[in-house]
């Protein structure tokens, strides 16, 4: 019988960025409505809604075809994955017209400067948060699909 | 039944009964973990993943690196809209 583990696996990998959908777009609404920031939401949420589910299942299909070959803790794994998303986002970002690069840093939906220095702290951090999310989350996941 | 036959009696009773073995024959350990198993499985799944001996058992250096991720997130507040379309 074929129990499909790749599948199983991306299901696992997209579970969590799909739960945290309803987090990004109540933040997203928060901060367009409450703090006045600017943010095209329409546009916006096309890369957490449906890239970003789609890159974290594939990602844990390409963990679990690792499995059996040499490879990295989940967490590690997980925390490689941002060096993939950042320049996909940038990108996407750039082209909807709502990031642009300046001399003084990158400017967010028009209103958020984040200088070049704190860009490598923001980051760090999203290494950070994709290490726990990986380990505990995804890791969780795999396990309770069985394919951990 | 006079004397005599009563420890005659207690004499083949004994014998007839196996010696009690004191260790037990097979391992208990396996059958308990079976059992807590059958108890995690009743729950739900964010009771498991938020229970006290699983939050017991994530390394202390998990918890400073979420330490440290909460202390970045509130020294920059602004990069809160980056996060939340980076995830």
């Amino acid at each position: 019988m074929n129990t499909h583990p790749y599948l199983r696996a991306y299901m696992a990998g997209s579970a969590a960025p799909t739960m945290m959908l309803v987090v990004v777009l109540s933040g997203f609404l928060i901060a367009r409505y409450s703090f006045q920031v600017p943010i095209p939401i329409e546009r916006a949420i096309i890369f957490p809604m449906a890239l970003i589910p789609n890159l974290f299942g594939l990602w844990n299909m390409f963990y679990l075809w690792l499995r059996p070959r040499p490879h990295l803790p989940i967490g590690f794994h997980g925390a490689i994955l941002p060096f993939v998303i950042a320049p996909l986002g940038f990108l996407l970002a750039t082209c909807l017209g709502f990031l642009a690069t300046t001399s003084s840093g990158l400017v967010w939906f028009h209103e958020i400067v984040i200088p070049y220095a704190v860009l490598a702290g923001v980051f760090s951090l999203a290494l950070i948060a994709y290490y726990l999310v990986w380990k505990y989350l995804v890791g969780f996941f795999n396990q309770v699909l069985g394919i951990a | 039944m006079n004397e005599n036959e009563q420890k005659n009696f207690a004499e083949q009773l004994k014998q007839s009964l196996k010696p009690m073995n004191r260790e037990l024959d097979r391992d208990l350990w396996p059958r308990m973990l079976c059992r807590l198993d059958a108890g995690a499985r009743d729950r739900q799944w964010l009771a498991v993943l938020f229970s006290p001996s699983a939050l017991s058992s994530v390394p202390w250096f998990d918890w400073a690196l979420l330490a440290v991720l909460v202390a970045g997130v509130c020294v920059f507040p602004k990069s809160i809209p980056i996060w939340l379309y980076h995830f």
